[in-house]
């Protein structure tokens, strides 16, 4: 990506472990919403349940999300996400259009080709993404000047309800229900409805499909190019993260740690890293792998462990338990970007937060070549 | 012209000094790709429309799933990434690779490699970039456009995250001569790298193969030109890499293959030299430049080097009576089976160790004698040739390990005609001071305590086929025996094998002392329970040389060559110093969760005790079985693990419709019963057993075995450890903590239980039936019988095991097939010290004292308590319903301390024998 100047991002990230937020979804539910305080007056006639589609409450419950990101922040988190993980049209439409196979049809590049040129979902999609852009802004800038440290407000770019790498069809290998094509349009216009709302950078999460995940970097760069930010030298930088499962490769795709590097290498991320899918303890070797290969900044936020319905959050690892690990992974020079998914509240990040504080950051880019040379064959 | 070519090469290796160090071009599907320096890429073309008829129809026809066999195909012949293409009037070019490519994508062994995606349309090339997760190649772009067009491309390509193939092509058109080669490539060279930030290793530029021989004098120096044109842009173009669609040099010759694939051969034979890093060939049809004839050799040289004026007139004439020959030798396929005799006695050596046919292979080996003057000369001209061939095969996965062995066998009886006359010569010329050059020298042994040797028998051949002196020292070898038989010798290397357990502590010794005595060479690991994971952690780290762990055989010579080759070696070792580093870094990661031993005695297997379960066996006491028919054994043999041994993978009998192997399966189960219709017959190995029942009783995590029902005189004590694994679910059967002193009554139900043990051997004079075969040459059937004698004696224990259910009652009924037996669907288990359940070997010794096993079998313990000889199986009966198999896993230093105070034994011996179950660094002293 090019920019005019290095991002202040970046200079912290060579001074210390930057700290990412815990989980969105998840600390919703502690504030025991119900079908109707999510549909407020906007909604109320919805025909199908709304309740599960978090990105919503950007629009009727604004208050609670900016309260979640002030926690947040003031747990220490120096990057906050924005509450879009599904704010696509595609995404949407699963709550808002009729399904085709409840009427014998099926879901196919035809119904999506609907879908992405819906007026009623791309307007949602675009207000959804502006306002959690907003959202997250007002409360960065805030707790910024109030402690005097400069907070940042990341995109949240989530990975689709479908998969561009598999059929659904098992009498055919090659079918796609969406195309390539269509599932970019949709993200393009998520990422320049982020860009209005006046994010700081975009951050591509818990890619378990590479080629979603490429659709999504294309629509990057086209957005970037078209609206002449790239001329400009203002282009966000981007963030990765994929969601690796027990043999470490991409959920969908079955995409390895090297490989999916190897393919994602050119779009000269800020970071690259791993989150949700395995709780920390399954995710180190991985880790370990994609550190040693990638040079560029590192991110981790791993789930709470497995989820677990008979704990509080849902999730196996209590604020302890995560700032153990992650402790472990930053003393093994493994991370720069430390945070959590799923099952992370903001006692969680606050314990996080608390237990790098003061621990080096992993060394990248030229101020790792001295290391390199070191290497022996003995350990 | 031999050493025309060597003295280019050295101009290359001149020019390679000084240009920009190397930059792997780095690709992905769902497995990385990276370019190795000086290893030639392979890029499939048989998924191309336009050069492959067969794929253009299925495509055509719309069979697409077939068309997915032809990329399956590529892959397993080699290719690194495929090339496919649609291009053709009939197809639409869009729909045909958009659908094509969703298919591959659904095809894992195809999905890991990286796809090319070729297309003169530019829509279809950026459909095939919408449809790949990895990173690809584009083939292609140029200036034939113009520069912005050119540049656009170029950004699209950047975007999707693709390589790219540049053609020497411009708005003038295609590039012919060596000055326009070069002039385009730098202009496009420039342009991307310089203004468009391309990543200069991932510009590969293809400087035109044209058409030689054509007739027309200026094409006659298309080769020339390409080769030249490679070598400047290598030379002057950092990072740049070439590549090229070699079938097209030969296109002149279309419908002769011989006289194409020999200008394939020749043509990359230059280019490579001249620094080419990767073409588009047919990956399953590529010859050996050293295999071509040497008359079509020189004459196709004369055409692509432009060496003479009338090179194409004689080539062309020469290829006509080539096909003429051709055509009268396919006509009839009997003839073709006995024709190789007709051949020159160099060829007929080759064909007798490709094809493993030993008929005629002392009169040939004479032949060849008196042909080349001397013996040494057969031995290291064309029967080394041949193994060389054998090797390549073996390497490329065209061949399979039964193959090889037979060719050693062959080699073999040629070497072992040939010695008598060398050992003559020798006494002759004793100053000349000949030996037979070899690719180096190991020693292997299986360690001390251990006897287990078929792995190491196999990796032997291997490496002796491939031209190794292997100086194998057997079985039960001790540390400073190795060490020193190795400076002795001077070997290059020395490989240590083990199957059980102990032997892994006795390797890391063994390591540890080659690196007090200062040793230089490498140490290769292999064996059943070794592990790559065992050899980083535990081995690796005690001796500064490369340590390396050998999977299984076919590994063997891949490794030996890298690590004995300058080249080579540095990335070799270097990239095994990463994985292992890797490996070490997962192993220090956090440990498993353990229950402490109270709450895992609390989580004991739920059995609610009734003494109509527990039935009375026939007798107490032992009984000992001599001579055991072998004929009855061998209905009860698992065959599957015998293919195993042989490294083909598949369950028996379905592995005999294979695809690849199943043709060598079914010929080695033929082969495998003739040797046991000989073994029933001759009578060369014994079978012999004992067995018995006592009456039992669990106290804590022991058992107590009692002399007599009175159960007052305690004959013995077996310990049991139990599982300390903290799972997932409370309610399920995962969360129970087994151990086996679960499945016999506690004392305290009162109730009266028994317990049944058992030693069996099939390896009673095996040793002496393999010294048999190796001495007439025969390492196959020895390997044979070796193998046969292990499912013999596995045989045995089920067989012995059926015969005790129904001593004990309760397997009379039971009526199961050979299949059921396999599986093991019957009531009741037969655990053995040292398997997973209970993996403390030294439990054997209680099991030898209770049955007197060593008198009256002839079954021996070692020091690290395997049994002598190896086709042994011992072990304990549990009849209860709720018995069944599991796996200890990690254990805790609680269990080991009390485990240890149980067993009268130190901590610290308790922590040797259960190395691997132990869930802590015994070495750590506060960690749990």
């Amino acid at each position: 990506m090019t920019r005019a100047h290095p991002h202040p991002l970046e200079r912290i990230l060579e001074s210390r472990i930057a700290i990412l937020d815990g989980a969105m979804g998840t600390t919703i539910r502690a504030y025991g919403m119900t079908e109707a305080q999510m549909r407020g007056q906007r909604f109320k006639d919805a025909k199908k349940d709304l309740l599960n589609n978090g990105d919503l409450f950007n629009l009727t419950q604004p208050a609670m999300i900016g309260d979640i990101h002030r926690r947040f922040l003031e747990a220490g988190a120096d990057i906050i996400e924005t509450n879009t993980f599904g704010a696509t049209s595609i995404a949407q439409s699963e709550f808002f259009v009729d399904d085709p196979r409840e009427h014998g049809g099926r879901k196919a590049p035809e119904f999506y080709q609907k879908i992405v040129e819906d007026e009623f979902l791309n307007g949602l999609a675009w207000e959804i993404n502006e306002q959690a852009a907003r959202l997250a802004r007002e409360q960065a800038d805030r707790v910024s000047e109030e402690t005097g440290r400069q907070r940042f407000v990341a995109g949240s770019i989530g990975p689709l309800t479908v998969s561009l790498s598999n059929s659904p069809d098992p009498d055919d290998a090659g079918f796609r229900v969406v195309t390539f094509d269509q599932v970019k349009a949709a993200y393009a216009r998520q990422v320049r409805a982020l860009i209005a709302g006046g994010v700081d950078l975009l951050l591509v999460e818990t890619i378990f499909d590479s080629l979603n995940a490429k659709a999504a970097l294309a629509a990057i760069r086209e957005v970037f190019d078209e609206d002449g930010l790239s001329a400009g030298g203002r282009e966000l930088p981007v963030m990765i993260s994929a969601a690796v499962g027990r043999g470490g490769e991409t959920m969908i795709s079955a995409q390895t740690i090297e490989a999916f590097w190897i393919a994602f290498e050119h779009t000269r991320p800020l970071s690259v890293g791993l989150n949700c899918s395995l709780g920390p303890d399954l995710m180190y070797p991985f880790l370990a792998e994609l550190a040693e290969k990638a040079d560029v900044a590192i991110s981790c936020y791993p789930n709470a462990g497995l989820p677990n319905p008979l704990s509080q959050t849902g999730f196996d690892l209590g604020p302890a338990d995560m700032a153990r690990y992650l402790r472990e992974f930053a003393q093994a020079g493994l991370i720069n970007i430390a945070g959590g998914c799923c099952g992370n509240t903001p006692e969680h990040i606050a314990a996080i937060a608390q237990a790098l504080d003061g621990l080096p950051p992993r060394r990248f880019g030229a101020a790792a070549e001295p290391l390199a040379l070191e290497s022996e064959w003995k350990a | 012209m031999e050493s025309v070519s060597a003295a280019q090469s050295q101009i290359v290796a001149g020019r390679r000094a000084h240009a920009a160090a190397f930059r792997p071009l780095r690709l992905s599907g769902s497995q990385p790709f990276t370019q190795q320096e000086g290893v030639f890429i392979v890029i499939g073309e048989r998924t191309n429309v336009a050069g492959s008829p067969k794929f253009a129809k299925l495509i055509k026809e719309g069979k697409y799933e077939e068309a997915v066999g032809v990329a399956r195909q590529q892959v397993e012949n080699g290719a690194n990434v495929l090339d496919i293409c649609m291009d053709e009037g009939m197809i639409d070019g869009v729909a045909a690779m958009t659908r094509y490519l969703h298919l591959l994508a659904s095809e894992p062994e195809v999905a890991r490699v990286p796809f090319m995606i070729d297309s003169s349309k530019w829509e279809v090339i950026e459909a095939g970039l919408k449809c790949l997760q990895g990173k690809g190649i584009v083939n292609s772009i140029s200036l034939k456009e113009g520069e912005e067009k050119f540049r656009r491309q170029a950004a699209t390509v950047r975007k999707y995250g693709a390589a790219a193939v540049v053609m020497a092509f411009d708005e003038q058109g295609q590039a012919a001569t060596y000055e326009d080669r070069i002039r385009i490539c730098e202009r496009a060279y420039r342009i991307l790298v310089d203004e468009a930030d391309f990543p200069p290793e991932d510009v590969i530029f293809d400087p035109n193969i044209l058409t030689v021989a054509t007739g027309m004098e200026e094409h006659n120096n298309y080769a020339v030109d390409f080769i030249n044109a490679t070598r400047w842009i290598k030379a002057n173009l950092p990072y740049a890499k070439v590549s090229g669609g070699v079938s097209n040099v030969s296109f002149s010759f279309r419908g002769n293959n011989k006289v194409r694939e020999a200008m394939h051969a020749a043509f990359l034979y230059h280019a490579i030299a001249a620094g080419m890093d990767m073409g588009i060939v047919n990956a399953g049809m590529l010859a050996v430049y050293e295999e071509i004839e040497p008359k079509l050799k020189e004459l196709v040289e004369d055409v692509l080097l432009n060496r003479r004026p009338d090179a194409t007139e004689r080539l062309v004439a020469f290829g006509e009576t080539l096909k003429a020959a051709g055509a009268d030798a396919g006509s009839n396929e009997e003839k073709k089976a006995e024709e190789w005799r007709g051949g020159t006695v160099e060829e007929r050596l080759a064909h007798a160790l490709v094809k493993g046919i030993d008929d005629y292979i002392e009169a040939d080996a004479e032949e060849a004698r008196v042909k080349l003057g001397r013996p040494l000369a057969v031995i290291e001209g064309p029967l080394m040739a041949g193994m060389g061939v054998v090797g390549d095969l073996f390497g490329a996965g065209k061949m399979f390990l039964p193959q090889v062995v037979k060719s050693a066998r062959v080699m073999k009886k040629a070497v072992a005609y040939l010695t008598p006359f060398m050992e003559a010569e020798k006494a002759a010329l004793a100053a000349s001071g000949a030996v037979v050059k070899t690719q180096g020298k190991i020693v292997l042994a299986t360690v001390k305590g251990d006897v287990h040797d078929i792995g190491k028998n196999i990796v032997g051949v291997v490496l002796a086929c491939n031209n190794y002196a292997v100086i194998d020292m057997g079985v039960m070898v001790p540390c400073e025996k190795i060490l020193e038989r190795a400076k002795e010798e001077k070997a290059d290397l020395i490989g240590l094998s083990g199957l059980i357990t102990p032997s892994l502590d006795e390797m890391v010794h063994v390591a540890r002392e080659m690196e007090r005595q200062h040793f230089k060479l490498p140490l290769l690991i292999g064996g059943a329970t070794t592990s790559r994971a065992h050899t980083a952690v535990k081995i690796a780290p005690q001796y500064s040389e490369p340590v390396v762990h050998v999977l299984d055989a076919s590994r063997a010579v891949p490794v030996t060559t890298s690590l004995l080759s300058a080249e080579a070696k540095p990335a070799f070792v270097e990239q095994h110093r990463a994985e292992y580093e890797a490996l070490r870094k997962m192993h220090s990661a956090p440990r498993l969760k353990l229950v402490s031993l109270e709450t895992a005695r609390a989580r004991r297997t739920p059995i609610a005790w009734r003494a109509e379960d527990l039935p009375v066996p026939a007798f107490t006491g032992f009984r000992v079985l001599d001579e055991f028919p072998l004929e009855q054994l061998r209905e009860f043999i698992d065959w599957t693990p015998f293919f195993h041994t042989w490294e083909l993978k598949g369950v028996y009998p379905r592995i005999f419709d294979h695809p690849q192997h199943g043709e060598q399966a079914r010929q080695l189960f033929t082969e495998a019963h003739a040797l046991l219709d000989r073994m029933v017959e001759e009578k060369p190995i014994i079978a012999r057993g004992v067995y018995g029942f006592f009456p039992a009783s669990a106290v804590g995590d022991d058992v107590e075995i009692y002399a007599d029902e009175r159960r007052e005189k305690v004959l013995a004590r077996l310990h049991f450890l139990r599982q300390q694994t903290d799972r997932e679910g409370p309610q399920s059967d995962s969360a129970l903590c087994r151990s086996l002193a679960d499945f016999i009554a506690p004392q305290e139900t009162g109730l009266r239980d028994h317990i049944g043990a058992f030693a069996v051997t099939s390896g009673i004079g095996l040793k002496e039936l393999c010294e048999r075969f190796k001495a007439a040459h025969d390492d196959y059937n020895a390997i044979m019988a070796e193998a046969l004698a292990d499912r013999l004696a596995e045989a045995f224990a089920e067989c012995l095991h059926k015969r005790v259910r129904e001593e004990w009652g309760y397997g009379r009924e039971e009526a199961l097939s050979k299949e059921d037996l396999i599986q093991e669907k019957y009531r009741g288990i037969r655990p053995a010290p040292g398997y997973p359940a209970c993996p403390d070997h030294t439990e054997k010794g209680t099991l030898w004292r209770l049955l007197d096993v060593e008198a009256k079998t002839g079954i021996q313990l070692t020091e690290s308590y395997a049994m002598w000889p190896g086709s042994s199986v011992s072990g304990l009966y549990f009849a209860h319903p709720e018995s069944r198999y599991f796996s200890l896993g990690k254990i805790g230093r609680d269990q080991v301390e009390d485990y240890a105070a149980r067993k009268g034994m130190s901590a610290g011996e308790v922590e040797r024998w259960l190395g691997p179950n132990l869930n802590y660094d015994p070495a750590e002293q506060d960690r749990s």
